[in-house]
């Protein structure tokens, strides 16, 4: 990586280590006192414009150092390279603090925040250090993600939450935490002053499920696949694949060409399904319902598509560590083609309809603006990004599955509202369409699945992917005895959501759902990770019995 | 006198019992251009009859609450009393144009009302866009019949449509009274202060049961009010050319001449709303401006007699 010799130059002895994982993975450990320089150094260096924070995890690694670490990774885009950054710092385990990003750059809010509820790791100098993920009557210095914690224990503790006082002569306006536009619990707090939004606060994490710490506790490599599968229930097959490339990663296992080709397929049908569904939300949100009813009507082809490709309408459930568990049969190649042909003729008149319906333009149009520099200082990506001018794509940037052999244009925007992101989707959609007709001529045959032995233990690893929604980053640290040590699940809208409240000040109340679903909010994506039962406040994880129980009861009656 | 009373019921039954039958049409038009099979075309019946017979849940002790949508029925039903059926007007006098404005505002005051009466953004939000629609788009309706009445120099709403001779600006007059009633329909893209999916159908937000169910049922009615006045400024000029109102056949033969445009239009107007978004507040404050300033033009050429 050339510029690793300035990053030695600059910082010195200070750089403790300097470690390649993947072809495309790099880890620097530095000294915790400049960590937060070495993050900026990368953020804001000349040349590598699209660089963004992908994702920060923190990881209790007392049992194997005596030690806390957080990690930083950095994505490379655009036309720079094709890298991805871990930034690395130990903190002593009895004083866990390192010096905070988010005043440099505000993508890292979130990140930091979650770290000083997850692991009580204390990010010195965060102006917003409120809770973030942890419910509101999570007692104090109670830390899940340590490992001296078990996943079933459930602490109570007093139901409090600090909201943001009202700015001055405004009134609070509540969007959720249940609201018709909002397809899962979130809560904006708009500040308004009669329909104009002031200001915004917004408290989330109310399906946070978990995930991570039942992952690190009692499921293998290969059950994994199927509950990061389940993070999400519309772009689900791209969290399990990006949690599958980690760990191919980290394993330095090669997959299958025909398993690439059938996961690109998969991930594009995905993407088909996502973008039709948004494009139905957004007419609903303004009123257009027949926008709303034919968008879903095509969406519905390629769910009945994917259920026989896959057994499933959504949730394929068919990535496994190493490749995929079902091939395609010849003839179903047939019923793709049929499908893309009818989606071809069928999605371009929708478009046409939309693009006549002045009505529902003039509500997009000028809405909810992100300014590209807001945009990056946010480090949000996507089609949002790209609505934005960030032009930057996973599939393109950082090429994995087949994406590699597969030529589509990447469509970027300047404008920032939120019909730029409509067009950005709408473009995408074509693009899909083309790849997966690619990937279909292309296909080759040979195996599906990848056999490998022992996937030897603490290496670290990411998997990327593009969603529809934007970039997904699953960082694994192996474990021993086919189990993880550490995983760490990044939705796309997890550097989505932040940015928000930015988006909708100078609006009003009207434009508000609509402005909040133009970045296609996935909110259990984001929240991810513990069965809660709300009323008795107990964690309730099901027995592996009882699980099987009633997964045979609910395959009966199918 | 048979004949009125025959009159008078079948007048009774169009404003009571036709308003959720035309709804369930336009909700069954809609339906097949979205692909759907949709609900019955009595669905809005058995919405209304469940509602009615539900007990509402009060989110205020304020009298206000509870009666305002019995406020906004009885405006609607007063609206539709000046309006002529056939032949027969219910309650017709010199000025009865000026009485239907009122009660038409009658019936968003309430709203406003019920908006008001309760601690929550979203009715506040919800009764203050109503108000400004329906500050801008009272004054239009107002300049399109009063270009009727001067026309017709007649101030009631039953003489105005047997007495208009045929000017240029009488076809303005006519596209201007069609977007006023389209507009205060509250139609997509004018849903604005009902909005669903914005603000939960704002004043509407916190009513349930019976109160809903008669707000429903009173918008249904204001709907068919100004739908009518409508229909009866087009039907009747071109009645009166061919039959005798005046005679029982005649004035029967007129209402159902009327029924059939009102079936009509309200098939239009489903097809109008199934292919608009809805329009924010502003925007659409905006547009009834500049028609408004159409109008008053229009009221200068019928006031030099073209």
């Amino acid at each position: 990586m050339k510029y690793l010799e300035e990053l030695k130059a600059k910082f010195g002895e200070r750089i403790e280590e300097i470690k390649q994982l993947a072809h495309n993975q790099w880890l620097i450990t530095v000294d915790k006192d400049i960590l937060h320089e070495v993050v900026v150094y990368f953020l804001k260096h000349p040349e590598w414009k699209e660089t963004q924070l992908s994702t920060m995890v923190g990881t209790d690694e007392r049992p194997l150092r005596g030690k806390f670490s957080v990690t930083y990774w950095l994505s490379v885009n655009g036309n720079s390279d094709d890298v991805y950054i871990g930034i690395k710092a130990y903190l002593p385990a009895d004083d866990p603090r390192f010096k905070s990003v988010t005043p440099l750059h505000k993508g890292a809010n979130w990140y930091e925040r979650e770290v000083q509820d997850l692991l009580g790791i204390i990010p010195e100098g965060h102006p917003d250090p409120r809770k973030l993920v942890l419910p509101d009557d999570w007692p104090s210095c109670v830390y899940p993600l340590r490992k001296d914690f078990h996943y079933s224990d459930s602490p109570q503790g007093e139901k409090y939450y600090p909201y943001r006082e009202p700015p001055q002569g405004t009134t609070v306006h509540p969007i959720g935490p249940y609201h018709v536009a909002l397809d899962e619990p979130a809560h904006f707090r708009l500040y308004v002053k009669g329909e104009e939004i002031i200001d915004c606060d917004y408290r989330g994490f109310y399906s946070h499920r978990g995930i991570e710490k039942i992952s690190e506790s009692r499921l293998t490599y290969d059950q994994i696949c199927f509950i990061a599968e389940r993070i999400c229930g519309i772009c689900g097959f791209t969290h399990s694949t990006a949690y599958c490339q980690a760990v191919e990663a980290a394993g330095e296992i090669e997959v299958p060409e025909r398993a690439l080709y059938i996961r690109t397929i998969m991930l594009e049908l995905e993407r088909l399904h996502s973008h039709l569904l948004w494009i139905g939300v957004a007419c609903h949100l303004t009123g257009f319902d027949t926008g709303f009813m034919h968008a879903w009507r095509l969406r519905e082809h390629v769910m009945w598509l994917c259920e026989r490709l896959t057994g499933n309408r959504k949730t394929y459930g068919i990535n496994l560590v190493g490749g995929v568990r079902r091939d395609f049969l010849d003839y179903r190649k047939e019923m793709i083609e049929d499908v893309l042909k009818k989606l071809k003729s069928e999605f371009g008149k929708l478009v046409d309809d939309l693009t006549s319906t002045k009505t529902f333009i003039k509500r997009c149009e000028g809405v909810g603006v992100l300014p590209y520099k807001l945009a990056h200082e946010w480090s949000v990506d996507g089609p949002l990004g790209r609505g934005s001018g960030r032009d930057f794509d996973v599939r393109r940037d950082h090429p994995y599955a087949a994406y590699g052999d597969l030529d589509f244009k990447v469509p970027v925007y300047k404008e920032g509202d939120v019909l730029a992101r409509a067009l950005v989707r709408i473009e995408e959609t074509w693009e899909s369409i083309w790849i997966i007709e690619q990937a279909l001529d292309q296909l080759p045959g040979g195996d599906i699945l990848a056999e490998y032995k022992e996937i030897p233990p603490y290496r670290e690893a990411i998997g990327t992917t593009e969603a529809p929604r934007g970039e997904n980053v699953h960082y694994v640290m192996t474990g021993p005895g086919n189990t993880v040590y550490r995983y760490r699940a990044r939705a796309a809208t997890y550097n989505n959501l932040p940015a928000v409240p930015d988006m909708l000040r100078g609006y009003t109340i009207a434009d508000a759902p609509l402005i909040i679903a133009s970045i296609d909010p996935c909110y259990s994506c984001t929240e991810r990770v513990q069965i809660v039962d709300i009323e008795s406040g107990k964690v309730r994880i099901l027995k592996e019995e009882e699980f099987n129980k009633l997964s045979i009861k609910a395959s009966r009656r199918v | 006198m048979m004949e009125k009373i025959i009159f008078a019921l079948i007048t009774v039954m169009i404003i009571f019992l036709l308003p959720p039958l035309l709804d369930g049409i336009s909700r069954k038009v809609k339906a097949k251009i979205q692909y759907r099979v949709g609900a019955s075309i009595f669905q809005t019946y058995y919405d209304l009859q469940s509602l009615l017979n539900m007990e509402p849940i009060l989110p205020t002790e304020r009298l206000a609450f509870r009666i305002a949508p019995y406020i906004a029925f009885a405006s609607a039903l007063a609206a539709t009393l000046v309006l002529p059926f056939g032949s027969f007007v219910p309650v017709a006098f010199t000025g009865d144009f000026f009485v239907f404005l009122y009660v038409l505002a009658m019936f968003s005051v309430a709203m406003m009302i019920a908006g008001f009466s309760v601690n929550n953004s979203y009715t506040n939000a919800g009764a203050n866009r109503e108000m400004m629609l329906i500050l801008s788009i009272e004054p239009v309706l107002g300049v399109a019949i009063g270009v009727f009445a001067l026309n017709a120099h007649s101030l009631s709403i039953g003489g105005i449509p047997l007495n208009i001779t045929f000017t240029p600006s009488l076809i303005l007059a006519y596209v201007l009274l069609a977007y006023a009633v389209y507009v205060e329909g509250g139609f997509i893209p004018f849903d604005i202060a009902e909005a669903e999916t914005e603000i939960l159908e704002g004043p509407l937000c916190e009513y349930s049961g019976r109160l809903l169910g008669m707000f429903k049922w009173a918008m249904l009615i204001k709907r068919l009010a100004l739908l009518w006045l409508f229909v009866s400024f087009l039907v009747l000029p071109i009645m009166k050319n061919i039959v005798d109102i005046t005679t029982f056949t005649g004035g029967l033969a007129t209402l159902v001449a009327q029924l059939v445009v009102l079936f009509i239009i309200y098939g239009i107007i489903a097809i109008i709303e199934a292919s608009n978004a809805r329009l924010r507040i502003d925007q659409a404050i905006r547009q009834n401006t500049k028609v408004f300033f159409a109008g008053l033009v229009v009221l200068l050429i019928a006031a030099l007699g073209w």
